[in-house]
């Protein structure tokens, strides 16, 4: 069938390229879900200290990466 | 590079930028370039999707893009892909968006724009689709870069846009079949594919 069936019933097969994809798959989505958390955070008054904090980075990182928004 | 390529495929990019802006996009993405290509008339790029879509092409492939947006940008091989490692991608999209509003997961956030004005810049996977165009232009040995390379380009890239097209019978063998009449050897398919994504 499709591209994507056939991929995810080689999923058992160790290959590489499955495994590959889920972690640039799951980078992007983790951009995505870090992005959508760090609003809500800033939304209900945090600071980009704490906000850094439970992320586990520099302050200064996470100002420079969602301060502009 | 840009000084190779055509007025159309120029007009492409320039629409791409475009359509980043109408939807208040930060950047230009490969999305954007896509749907510059679908509004062209009467250039190779559109002769190969005219000759290869059906009715309704357009719209239906909107959707798809819609579609992938919301799941954060990611295809349908990803989502399986992840799957494979136990990850339900759309079980997440439903309780982010419950938690946070429809469509919060999309790329390249809407709003907040301080760069009106400024020159939008493209984004990694629309660069990549420039750079692949060139180079699938200079494998095929033609001097210039039109937008049916960008297309081509897209094609090769196997993402989002890639999979929306494949979907609508549009992939890089059957744009080559329609343009050169060939079966696309010679064109890098397989490397191409082989370094998607």
């Amino acid at each position: 069938m499709t591209e994507a069936t056939d991929l995810a019933e080689r999923a058992g097969d160790r290959d590489p390229r499955i495994g590959l994809r889920a972690v640039s798959a799951l980078r992007r989505l983790l951009e995505q879900l870090e992005a959508v958390q760090v609003r809500s955070a800033r939304n209900q008054g945090w600071s980009w200290q704490e906000i850094a904090a439970e992320l586990g980075v520099s302050r200064q990182a996470v100002h420079k990466k969602y301060g502009r928004q | 590079m840009f000084e190779r390529f055509t007025k159309d495929a120029r007009a492409v990019v320039e629409g791409a930028v475009t359509h980043s802006e109408r939807v208040g996009a930060r950047t230009v993405e490969e999305e954007h370039v896509l749907l510059a290509l679908l509004d062209r008339e009467g250039t190779r790029g559109s002769f190969a999707l005219t000759s290869l879509g059906e009715a309704g092409f357009r719209e239906s492939l909107e959707r798809d893009l819609a579609e992938a947006r919301r799941r954060g940008g990611l295809s349908r091989a990803d989502a399986d892909a992840l799957s494979g490692l136990g990850i339900d991608l759309s079980e997440i999209v439903s309780r982010v968006e419950e938690a946070h509003g429809e469509g919060v997961l999309e790329p390249g956030g809407r709003g907040g724009d301080g760069r009106r004005g400024r020159r939008r810049p493209f984004g990694q996977e629309a660069k990549d689709v420039l750079v692949r165009a060139l180079r699938v232009a200079t494998t095929r040995r033609d001097r210039h870069i039109g937008d049916e390379h960008l297309l081509l380009a897209i094609t090769l890239r196997g993402g989002v846009a890639a999979e929306a097209l494949a979907d609508h019978g549009v992939t890089y063998e059957s744009v080559t079949r329609v343009l050169y009449g060939g079966t696309g050897v010679g064109a890098g398919g397989e490397n191409g594919v082989a370094e998607a994504g």
